[in-house]
């Protein structure tokens, strides 16, 4: 009896060891990830709480605030201009994260082997990168002014053109002007990114497909592009997030012009909270973008998930 | 015994003035940027001469509402404020500001302060703000290119058809020479410019009480006619499209546009950055002559319950003081006293009396969705302006710009 007395006594003992193992190690793990809860929670979690209580009211700037349900959301499904600037904002994603790629990935395979004065040129491509968006925009907004900045005066010199030409007048020259300033600013940040993930790539497999007589194009093709998904994957979320938020280049640049033709989803939020001190509504259109762009990245992680899973 | 007395009086002496010290107080006003020429120095003058003293804070233009009504949200918002006068509607209509009616009738003065800054400053028969710096709009032409031009260099256009002969006969001098210049893509530069040309031939775009958009109207479309002509004969420049605002004042003192409209400011910054300018300056006329002007400037408003509306008072009072009006004059804001602007004035520029002749007739839209209708760069007025002025579409962009400013206004400041 007292031996199975004391043979249960140390069967249940054992358990009771492990969980206050796992207990204390739980707990030394919490704290370690307290700092960037701390962080998610106060600079993420309750502003966001705050912008879904904030859309449910009539919220002027300035005065007092009111509950009003859903009433913003209702009105968002009747306002033109903000579907009229999230469609334009979804046709600039996607010409300027294609623009972005098929700049930053020759760029990437070009600096990523070791060659004479490589990390010069790396460092030359990522420069504007460093720039703000916002100092990069007035940058181009002088070389793109028509009287005092460069590019029409220089192309008048140089006898390319007659006039003056106004790069920011009409739709399309002030749309691919904003693509082209992107790129420049925003490549290299991408390039760094898709270098990373090439240099992961062990080096044993391109020398087995080499002696296997596999070129370029096809080591490329076979090697190359799938051990890339994943990076892929993030520098396509995040440019299409950084993309889907375009505000500065926009609002500096163009002021949602010619004649309202470039305003984004975040400008007309902008405009309704402190143009039109319709703070509440702006909430709401925040929350609905929010959704969108949390749509859009799970359906690119779900089309970019490595099928093997490594 | 003498010597304890002695000490005892100025011990007492001294502890009253301590009290008479700490008795004073300090207030806390905010004035946007366009106010640094002349706020710090009548701040500086009123602090050196009185015992309660003023705090000032220069805020970027346009930041000022967002900050002030974060600020007001929060509990800090200043006591004061110099305020552009087209937001006092809105500011009163949510009732951020204090009612001074009693007071600013109260004044001596008070029939004499600029009527267009009264009107804006009073929100359903009350008065929430009160005169403090004005900025009239006028013509300023360059009298050495009218000169070469052939024309009389002392005769500034007097109607519309003036105006484009003239521009195009500068125009004519040929290279980068234009004969007009008008910022096309800012509302707020047009609706200070452009407005006077349509009232000054008996239109207007507003209703008096600001319920009712009337954009389409003969009036406006003459003077759409005349800036879309001198567009199309090239006279011009090309950067005029796109500019929203930066280039207003900078294009005319390059020295190579015939004329521009433009503000009082103009004067004193021509005469101290730009004085190899030989310039005119005159009323913006109508179509057939007469004249106008948009009256512009801050108003002084007051925070709801502030404890310091003594002080501001006292602030307010030197500043409509013949010293304070001369002292606002000479750092280029007109005087917002009608009986004392000639004398504020007398030692100046005589070009500042037909500014200040131009302030006293001028006049100012009335609205609590100013900022909404008309100075967003979104805006249905900036809109059509752009459109009408280098569009092919007329007709559309004024009944465009018509419906949308009327359902603005209708929507009110409420969503």
């Amino acid at each position: 009896m007292s031996s199975i007395t004391a043979k249960a006594g140390a069967m249940s003992s054992q358990p009771v060891r492990r969980r206050a193992k796992v207990d204390r190690s739980h707990w030394v793990g919490l704290l370690y990830i307290a700092p960037a809860i701390l962080l998610v929670t106060v600079f993420f979690v309750i502003p966001l709480g705050m912008t879904a209580w904030m859309s449910l009211h009539n919220w002027p700037l300035m005065g007092q605030h009111r509950f009003i349900g859903l009433d913003n959301y209702v009105a968002i499904t009747k306002d033109v201009r903000f579907w009229n600037a999230l469609k334009f904002t979804l046709y600039y994603t996607v010409i300027v994260t294609i623009a972005i790629f098929a700049v930053a990935f020759p760029l990437a395979l070009f600096v990523e082997k070791p060659r004479p004065m490589a990390s010069v040129y790396r460092t030359a491509f990522f420069m504007p990168v460093v720039v703000g968006f916002a100092s990069a925009s007035l940058l181009w907004a002088w070389l793109l002014n028509v009287d005092s900045g460069l590019f029409s005066p220089a192309a008048q010199q140089l006898g390319l053109t007659e006039k003056k030409f106004n790069l920011i007048a009409t739709f399309n020259p002030a749309f691919w002007s904003i693509i082209v300033m992107v790129v420049w600013k925003v490549a290299g940040f991408t390039m760094v990114i898709l270098m990373t993930g090439l240099q992961s790539i062990p080096t044993e497999l391109q020398e087995a497909a080499k002696i296997d007589g596999a070129n370029a194009w096809q080591r490329f093709r076979a090697i190359t592009l799938p051990l890339m998904r994943r990076t892929v994957a993030l520098a396509l979320i995040l440019s299409v997030a950084g993309s889907i938020l375009a505000f500065d280049q926009f609002y500096i640049l163009l002021r949602g012009g010619p004649r309202n033709s470039t305003i984004t989803a975040v400008y007309w939020i902008f405009n309704q909270s402190f143009v039109s001190f319709k703070l509440g509504y702006g909430a709401a259109l925040s929350m609905v973008l929010l959704v969108i762009l949390v749509v859009l990245s799970l359906i690119q992680l779900r089309l970019l998930r490595n099928p093997e899973g490594t | 015994m003498k010597t304890t007395t002695r000490w005892l009086a100025a011990t007492a002496a001294l502890l009253s003035m301590t009290a008479l010290a700490s008795a004073a107080e300090t207030a806390n006003i905010w004035v946007r940027a366009d106010g640094s020429n002349f706020m710090p120095q009548i701040v500086e003058a009123f602090n050196k001469g009185h015992e309660n003293q003023i705090k000032l804070d220069i805020i970027p233009n346009g930041e000022l509402v967002q900050k002030y009504a974060t600020s007001a949200a929060g509990g800090t918002a200043p006591d004061g404020l110099s305020l552009d006068l087209i937001y006092t509607p809105a500011f009163a209509a949510a009732g951020q500001l204090e009612d001074i009616t009693d007071w600013a009738k109260s004044l001596p003065y008070f029939k004499d302060l600029s009527p267009a800054h009264v009107k804006t400053g009073t929100y359903k028969d009350k008065i929430y703000g009160l005169p403090f710096s004005a900025d009239s709009s006028v013509l300023i032409w360059n009298k050495k290119l009218f000169k070469q031009a052939g024309l009389d260099p002392e005769k500034g256009p007097a109607n519309f058809a003036e105006i484009a002969a003239d521009a195009e006969k500068v125009a004519a001098l040929g290279g980068d020479i234009k004969g007009f210049y008008f910022s096309g893509a800012c509302g707020g530069c047009n609706i200070f410019t452009f407005t006077p040309l349509i009232w000054a031939s008996g239109g207007d775009i507003l209703s008096e009480d600001g319920s009712k958009a009337t954009l389409d109207t003969p009036q406006m479309r003459d003077a759409i006619a005349l800036y879309r002509g001198m567009v199309e004969k090239g006279l011009v420049p090309e950067g005029a499209k796109t500019d929203s605002g930066a280039n207003f004042f900078a294009a005319f003192a390059a020295g190579n546009i015939g004329i521009a409209p433009s503000g009082a400011f103009a004067i004193g910054a021509l005469n101290t950055q730009y004085k190899d300018i030989d310039y005119g300056v005159t009323f913006l006329p109508g179509k057939d002559g007469g004249s106008s002007s948009f009256a512009g400037g801050d108003n002084f408003v007051v925070t709801k319950g502030t404890p310091k509306l003594a002080v501001l008072k006292e602030f307010l009072d030197y500043a409509y003081s013949l010293e304070g009006q001369t002292l606002l004059a000479s750092r280029g804001s007109l005087p917002v006293r009608g009986d004392l602007a000639k004398e504020a004035l007398k030692d100046l520029d005589p070009r500042y009396q037909i500014a200040a002749e131009a302030m006293a007739k001028g006049r100012t839209p009335y609205s609590v969705v100013f900022n909404d209708i008309i100075n967003s760069a979104n805006g249905p007025w900036a809109q059509m302006i752009n459109e009408v002025f280098f569009g092919d579409d007329v007709d559309g962009a004024i009944a465009n710009a018509q419906e949308t400013m009327q359902g603005i206004i209708d929507a009110g400041t409420g969503q």
